[in-house]
């Protein structure tokens, strides 16, 4: 499902050259969870990004669903996202201006889905917001962010879930109930997820962990 | 496109409370645009199927001397081929009037038109007071005057005044008349008598200015080839003719040029909007970074979300659009209500009504504007990077060649829509242009002025220190408020400083020991009386001298570089046709120098006449050529012998385009003219007018203090229609200013939030923005007045040819006034992030 080959990226950090990602290979198959953990510095964001194509790797190749994406532009990247990929971020990324309804809605009528509306509320009946579908973001809490973001997520029913430290902005009883869902996704759907996490108790219930140190994978569980 | 269409609904909804002033702006302009026009285009339709209500007639022939019989035959012999059916005559000559009561002491210069019975051939003369109008109530020396002149003489209908040297009835009071609603310049107010009564006046006596016009009626089919006939009967003669049509096209040409002219103003209102919305585009865009990365990382495109936003400026550039043209249609309905229900003025009767193409004109203007300033700030959409979403990182300005393709894209747009307003290319190049440089000037004095007050940066006050640092904060809005608010302090100063200029300017020669009253008309035969008149004590007349003055037209030129064969060749050079006042005398005055050829000493017999610098420069007539005037009917040749350069604004011994030598005009039929310092006071100058015209009644007196009231009234018209013009401009300064505070205001409640937790109190916040908005003001009035300052330069010395002089209280007032102005606003727009809770800023943080 995800492919990397020997991918790296290098940034300017002053006028010197930081390599946040050193040469990595990688192959995550249809309907794995895999979490990866590290501190914080260490790379892990970056792989996420470079998986999602919101960002170009260096150098090496980025395979999604077969399809090299480092070749692909902006717009054909969008699109490949708004199909097989949805994203959540630690610090939610909702769009102010809009409810939570409207926030879940967009990527499918991006998409151009016609039963954009029945299915977002049903995401948000799904993750438990039926009765805040119409307030802004400003006006939920941030588990409730969190999960609008991640009804969001899901709303394309993509193939890949890509989550960015989830419970990591949380208390403890919003980051357990953010955990159950994300696991009733890959066990329901069955969708691939790549979780970065620092929570062990989250990472612990992928089928497998990458735990990354200055750049570079150190163990593989 | 669905996705485009919800997206752009919800955005406006979410941030329109924030742009709303911006659309404002649009809708100002928008509706200055569709008023101006539609305003012009209603009294155009009214004048333009008036024209001949406006001369009274389809065709009249004039001329400022008597009728000779052979002019008169040629002119039946033309009217009678042309099918001429109906004809009538008028003279029209200026005048002083005195109450015949001796008792009343007063006199007042008025414009007299003596009519026959067929008068007008077309339209109607209106009365006041619903009197029907009927050549009876002329007969046997019955007048009709306007209303003015009855407060002028302090006399009512009934009682009689006296003309030259008879006496008429007042027995109407003239509403309205055709051709002379339209507020022309005029000598003073209208009075109507009977033709017949004419020569009793002895009005019409040599030199007279008398205008006699042969009014008539004329099969349209037959009139164009009359008036081509007559006017080539008379191509050697001071005899003109023109038919309504020439009016009608005079008329059109007119409203096209200030339609055109006074909608560039509207444009202007717009512009400004528009710098305001690519101003607020570029904010816009800037706090909805993060949202676009979060439409690209669920899919969207660029072009997707750049439609979102262009929609979105269409749709508030629409709406803004549709408001101005609101206003358009409110301000033109309350014209009958301004000029109120009692107004018999022709402006009154016109039906002010909005016209719809113009509407639909102002919207494409409004939607237009709005999205060509909108375009460049939006194409940096493109350059978001979803990847901002988990790292920060600085976007890189670079060179970029879709931007500054858009850059002159927009440029040309706009060039274009400009040049579609004035229906000029050059104009709306030079209009874009102008403003372009204008605006740059206005931004690097503002530029400047911001660094010149940086070290008050590190003041001891720590709002003062603050509000400084926050005039140039990442994302400010000081650019565009300095230009908005700047340019309309530049407009309102600058004319202000104008009106000033040139009024002061009159006041130092009114209230010098030169001139202020000139006589004209005086004859020959008076001239004794008239000295023993001005030298007696108690007229209160200080020294005068008597001029001798002839009347003279160009007939041709021979020259080294000009020559002129005939009087048609004189005529096609414009205003060298027009008939000159002249004299001669054997002395240069002290308000002339000689700068080519030489003066002369003594008479001669041989014409030699000397002329002034601005007719040498402009029709290239120099020493050595041979000027053919006509003088009364005689041909005199006369060799220029000298160029002159005349101090026009010092009148004493008058200022004269032609000087003869004396020895040939001598004997010619001449009129005298006086210059004199007159007395002082009104009451001592009514007397004076009113015993001159008692002992002299042909004479015309000219009273430069009432034409100072004159100009001093029309000067304050147009300034006020300036001023109205600069306070639109101004307006659109403080909704900018409004918007603009709107727009940067979740960052100030943010910081305020921050100031107010790490201990400063409500009051130090609230004179940190008074400071910061006192201080902008005071930038902005700043760069405005330095502007009206070289403004003045500019016009004083290229324009008006006044000296330059600085107004530093009208300067000092309008920058007092901007800042003022903007704190308030300012502090008034930005009252919640004083009332604002710290705690509840920085958790929604």
């Amino acid at each position: 499902m995800i492919s990397l080959r020997e991918v790296s990226k290098t940034v300017v950090s002053g006028s010197e050259p930081l390599t946040i990602l050193h040469p990595l290979s990688l192959e995550i198959a249809r309907g794995q969870f895999v979490a990866v953990v590290g501190p914080s510095g260490s790379g892990k964001s970056t792989l996420l990004g470079l998986i999602a194509g919101l960002d170009a790797p260096s150098s090496g190749d980025v395979f999604i669903d077969g399809v090299n994406i480092t070749t692909l532009g902006e717009d054909a990247l969008a699109k490949l996202r708004g199909e097989k990929i949805g994203f959540v971020f630690q610090f939610f990324h909702l769009i102010p201006s809009l409810t939570a309804f409207e926030n879940v809605a967009v990527p499918m009528e991006i998409a151009g889905a016609r039963d954009a509306r029945t299915r977002a509320q049903r995401l948000l009946d799904e993750v438990g917001l039926t009765g805040r579908a119409h307030h802004y973001p400003s006006q939920l809490s941030g588990g409730e962010q969190q999960r609008v973001a991640l009804a969001r997520a899901l709303a394309n029913n993509p193939l890949i879930l890509l989550a960015d430290e989830p419970t990591g902005n949380l208390d403890t009883a919003n980051g357990r109930h953010i955990m159950e869902l994300v696991r009733d996704v890959h066990r329901v759907r069955g969708t691939t997820i790549v979780l970065v996490t620092h929570d062990a108790e989250l990472a612990a219930l992928a089928d497998s962990r990458l735990i990354f140190r200055d750049g570079r994978v150190v163990e593989h569980t | 496109m669905k996705f485009v269409l919800g997206m752009a609904v919800r955005e406006t909804r979410a941030s329109f409370q924030r742009l709303i002033f911006f659309f404002v702006c649009i809708a100002v302009g928008v509706a200055a645009i569709v008023a101006l026009r539609s305003v012009i285009r209603s009294v155009r339709d009214v004048l333009s199927g008036e024209a001949r209500s406006l001369i009274a007639a389809d065709a009249l022939i004039a001329t400022n001397r008597d009728w000779t019989d052979d002019a008169r035959a040629t002119i039946d012999r033309r009217l009678k081929d042309a099918g001429a059916t109906a004809r009538t005559e008028t003279i029209e000559t200026p005048t002083m009037v005195r109450p015949a009561d001796s008792a009343k002491v007063a006199a007042r210069m008025v414009e007299l038109k003596a009519i026959q019975p067929g008068f007008p051939l077309y339209g109607s003369l209106t009365l006041e007071n619903g009197q029907p109008y009927s050549h009876s109530l002329l007969e046997h020396h019955g007048a009709l005057v306007r209303p003015e002149l009855l407060s002028a003489l302090g006399v009512k209908v009934g009682d009689s005044i006296a003309v030259g040297t008879t006496t008429f009835a007042i027995r109407g009071v003239v509403a309205n008349e055709p051709g002379r609603n339209l507020g022309a310049f005029s000598l003073g107010p209208r009075v109507f008598v009977d033709f017949d009564d004419m020569p009793s006046t002895t009005l019409l006596v040599f030199g007279s200015r008398a205008r006699r016009v042969v009014l008539a009626r004329v099969p349209d089919d037959s009139l164009d080839a009359m008036v081509t006939a007559v006017n080539q009967d008379f191509s050697e003669e001071f005899i003109n003719a023109r038919s309504y049509r020439a009016t009608d096209d005079a008329i059109g040409r007119d409203f096209d040029r200030s339609e055109n002219y006074l909608s560039l103003v509207g444009l202007i209102i717009v512009i400004l909007g528009g710098i305001a919305v690519s101003s607020v585009t570029r904010v816009f865009v800037l706090q909805k970074i993060r949202a676009i990365a979060v439409l690209k990382c669920l899919g969207a495109t660029t072009t997707q979300i750049m439609a979102v936003y262009l929609l979105q400026v269409m749709s508030l550039g629409l709406a803004g659009s549709l408001l101005g043209v609101g206003i358009a249609r409110l301000a033109v309905a309350g014209i009958p209500l301004a000029l109120g229900p009692s107004s018999t003025s022709l402006l009154a009767q016109v039906n002010y009504t909005i016209n719809w193409r113009i509407a639909l004109q102002g919207v494409t203007i409004g939607v237009l504007v709005s999205l060509l300033f909108s375009l460049v700030p939006l194409l940096e959409v493109r350059r978001v990077k979803p990847s901002l979403l988990l790292r920060d990182e600085a976007r890189r300005p670079g060179r970029d060649a879709a931007r500054i393709a858009a850059m002159v894209f927009v440029s040309a747009a706009l060039i274009a829509v400009a040049a579609w307003q004035a229906a000029s290319l050059r104009v709306g190049v030079v209009v874009c242009v102008g403003f372009a440089v204008l605006a740059f000037v206005l931004l690097l004095a503002g530029r400047a002025l911001v660094r010149l007050i940086s070290p008050m940066a590190s003041a001891p006050s720590f709002p003062l220190r603050h509000a400084v640092l926050h005039l140039s904060r990442p994302g400010n809005q000081t650019r565009v408020i300095l230009l908005a608010v700047g340019l309309g302090a530049f407009f309102i100063v600058g004319v202000r400083s104008l009106q000033a200029s040139l009024l002061n300017e009159f006041n130092i020669q009114v209230g010098t020991d030169s001139a202020d009253m000139f006589l004209l008309d005086i004859q020959r035969n008076q001239v004794e009386g008239m000295r023993q008149f001005l030298a007696d004590p108690a007229n209160g007349a200080g020294s005068a001298r008597l001029i001798p003055v002839l009347r003279a037209r160009i007939t041709g030129v021979s020259g080294r570089v000009t020559t002129l064969e005939s009087f048609e060749d004189v005529r096609a050079r414009g205003s060298l046709a027009r008939e000159y006042t002249v004299t001669y005398r054997d002395h240069l005055e002290a308000n002339e120098r000689v700068l080519d050829g030489k003066f002369w000493n003594g008479p001669s017999s041989e014409p030699e006449v000397s002329v002034e610098k601005g007719l040498h420069e402009r029709f290239a007539i120099g020493v050595g050529d041979v000027v053919r005037f006509d003088i009364l009917g005689k041909t005199i040749n006369a060799r220029v012998s000298s160029i002159r350069d005349v101090d026009f604004k010092d009148a004493r011994a008058g200022g004269f385009v032609f000087v003869f030598r004396p020895g040939v005009l001598e004997q010619a039929p001449q009129t005298y003219i006086a210059p004199l310092k007159g007395p002082e006071g009104s009451s001592a100058r009514a007397k004076f007018q009113h015993d001159l015209v008692a002992k002299f009644p042909n004479v015309s007196a000219i009273d430069f203090h009432e034409i100072l009231a004159t100009i001093r009234d029309v000067m304050s018209k147009v300034t006020l229609a300036i001023t109205v013009v600069g306070g639109l401009v101004l307006f659109s300064g403080g909704l900018i200013l409004i918007g603009a505070v709107a727009m940067t205001k979740f960052q100030r409640v943010y910081e305020a939030a921050v100031f107010k937790t790490l201990g400063a109190s409500t009051g130090t916040i609230a004179k940190m923005l008074l400071l910061e908005y006192g201080v902008l003001g005071l930038l902005a009035g700043s760069v405005g007045s330095a502007g009206a300052v070289a403004l003045t330069w500019g016009v004083s010395r290229y324009a008006l040819d006044i000296p330059w002089k600085v107004f530093p209280v009208e300067h000092l007032a309008g920058v007092g006034t901007t800042a003022v102005l903007v704190a308030v606003i300012g502090v008034l727009s930005s009252l919640d992030v004083l009332k604002n809770k710290p705690l509840a800023t920085l958790r929604a943080e």
